[in-house]
């Protein structure tokens, strides 16, 4: 009998050591702790995941099949629970995000390096390029410059930067695969068409030396077509570039197409 | 008795060594760079639901028993966040070493030690990862119910001994403990949720009810499992299970046959990792059960089939397809 009772007391003690596990060390020190964190772009239709060659029909009929599908992300900053800002540095700060690099399930990533290590609990990006970055001017512009030209995000430098990149063919109850080009920018500096967007995370995100999270952005591409304003390719939404009534109208649709789903904490 | 003494001795012997060695391995703070947490449920699915209360732990009769369980369990499970996501196959091989050991009259103890063997297949290609799953150890105390005496003598005759009524309670506390591997990786790194332990020192809390007639039987189960953090500060949802069997006896000349049907289920609380709630990882599944036991002198062979009635697993992400276990029990 009494091992009996040393049984069950021994089964209370590994329950109570169960229980007693909420001893974290929140006064961790985390000055001069750097940390890496992963964006990881999803690009979907609605609940969908995007595919190209895929026919997507609009909320007026209009359909929609695309063949390049890209955007700039800019001025990438997070905000700790204690409310300060980290901004990544300008230099490295611009990125394409291109439906062609995805993996297998179709998501892009962006790593951030040496961010500092903290918990943070929102994002901030801009999408494009900011006026203030476009006046430094070619030379100022970095690597960045090169990459966009390669990856057909620039018009001329006069024009700058195409923010975003839809091309593919769209169909109407009287047309049929007609060609779809959707490049938005901020013309040059007649026009700001820059948007930012701040997404809060549903759980914290804890960075570390030694803890690399990743949030997953879910990007709902259609509601560039049906976001704040609804447009019809047979209204001249087929063909986006420089105009100064349709850029800014797309502009602020695509501020509405980007959602946080989940992070993963390590 | 000296057998039971010894083999009381051992389990406390490994109850010791496992809680130890958890502990010290509490303090090992170094995680591993890339690993992401996103089927990470599936090691509470595959190393805690097949030692879990709505999968029983013994006989129909609640006899003492030692022996070997097999559970082979099929799921489907999305891998990424949209409806048009591709599914992924996972294959559950189990076998347990499992006994209900009697200390008295009213006590025993049922332990389970179950080695997994697991297997997932995305897109044309199949991961496998084996190894020993977590242990657990339940102490029980039983509670008979005796037949009144209608007799209206004047006499109390204390010395008659009391029949059965052949209804019982049993009252079980328990712990699952750590001793499978949660870091266990696989070659590309994919899954590292896929795991054959959950890495975490969980209290177990159970209620039974038996009758057992010349005819009929009932077997209930209510279990609730308070689960404990992982070193990786994970924390698997707190999960109640229940199970509800009926069955019947035939009696032949050299052997019992106890066919039954049954309904189990768990409910899943969310997930927590840092303290915090993770979104859709809570769930509920409701399986019935059909089955059974065939008793020959000393043994029992036993066998059952599940499937799922209804379930919300994870934000639906996760499907429990079926579920075959079969088992071979010798009586104590």
């Amino acid at each position: 009998m009494k091992l009996l009772k040393f049984t069950f007391a021994l089964f209370a003690c590994a329950i109570l050591i169960n229980c007693s596990s909420d001893d974290d060390d929140n006064n961790e020190d985390l000055t001069d702790e750097k940390g890496d964190l992963i964006l990881k772009f999803d690009n979907a239709v609605g609940d969908y995941d995007f595919i190209f060659e895929t026919s997507y029909t609009k909320s007026n009929g209009e359909s929609y099949q695309l063949n390049n599908l890209k955007y700039i992300i800019s001025n990438v900053r997070v905000t700790d629970t204690d409310g300060n800002v980290y901004t990544y540095p300008a230099e490295d700060n611009a990125f394409i995000v291109d439906e062609l690099d995805g993996n297998n399930a179709g998501e892009i990533f962006i790593t951030l390096d040496d961010i500092d290590a903290a918990d943070y609990t929102a994002i901030t990006f801009g999408i494009g390029i900011d006026q203030e970055r476009f006046a430094l001017g070619a030379e100022g512009q970095g690597d960045f410059l090169d990459l966009a030209s390669e990856e057909g995000m620039m018009w001329s430098w006069a024009s700058g930067y195409k923010f975003v990149r839809f091309d593919g063919v769209f169909t109407t109850s009287t047309l049929t695969d007609e060609p779809l080009n959707i490049h938005m920018g901020s013309v040059g500096s007649s026009l700001d068409n820059y948007r930012e967007v701040t997404l809060s995370f549903p759980n914290t995100v804890l960075v570390r030396e030694d803890k690399t999270p990743e949030i997953h952005i879910k990007a709902d591409i259609s509601k560039v077509f049906d976001g704040a304003t609804s447009v019809n390719f047979s209204e001249g939404y087929d063909q986006v570039h420089t105009d100064a009534t349709e850029t800014p109208v797309i502009a602020n649709n695509m501020q509405t197409v980007f959602e946080v789903h989940h992070v993963h904490n390590d | 008795m000296n057998v039971f003494q010894n083999i009381k001795l051992s389990l406390l012997g490994l109850l010791l060594i496992s809680l130890s060695t958890n502990v010290l391995s509490a303090h090992n703070n170094t995680t591993s760079c890339n690993q992401h947490s996103t089927y990470a449920w599936f090691c509470d699915l595959c190393g805690c639901s097949t030692s879990s209360g709505s999968f029983g732990f013994g006989t129909l009769s609640n006899a003492n028993f030692i022996g070997l369980r097999y559970i082979y369990q099929n799921f489907e499970s999305k891998t990424g966040i949209f409806r048009n996501s591709p599914v992924s196959k996972e294959t559950f091989n189990t076998v347990q070493l499992w006994a209900q050991i009697p200390l008295n009259d009213k006590f025993y103890v049922t332990a389970n030690v179950p080695y997994q063997d697991l297997s997932r297949t995305y897109q044309g290609q199949t991961e496998h990862l084996n190894g020993l799953g977590d242990a657990s150890a339940i102490g029980w105390y039983k509670l008979m119910f005796y037949k009144k005496k209608s007799n209206d003598t004047t006499a109390i005759n204390y010395n008659l001994t009391k029949e059965p009524s052949g209804h019982s309670l049993q009252f079980g506390l328990g712990v699952k403990l750590p001793t499978g591997k949660f870091e266990e990786r696989l070659i590309d790194n994919v899954n590292p949720g896929f795991q054959v332990g959950t890495g975490s020192v969980d209290g177990i809390f159970s209620l039974g009810y038996n009758y057992g007639g010349d005819k009929i039987g009932v077997n209930t189960l209510l279990s609730y499992y308070l689960k404990g953090e992982n070193k990786n500060e994970y924390q698997f949802g707190n999960q109640f299970s229940y199970a509800v069997n009926v069955y019947t006896v035939f009696s032949k000349e050299k052997m019992n046959i106890m066919p039954f049907a049954g309904i189990s289920g768990d409910e899943y609380d969310t997930i927590k990792q840092y303290n915090e709630s993770l979104n859709d990882t809570d769930g509920s599944i409701l399986n019935a059960s059909l089955g059974s036991e065939v008793a020959i002198e000393k043994f029992i062979f036993g066998a059952s089939y599940t499937l799922p009635i209804y379930q919300n697993l994870f934000g639906d992400n996760v499907q429990s397809k079926q579920r075959l276990s079969l088992y071979v029990n010798f009586a104590l």
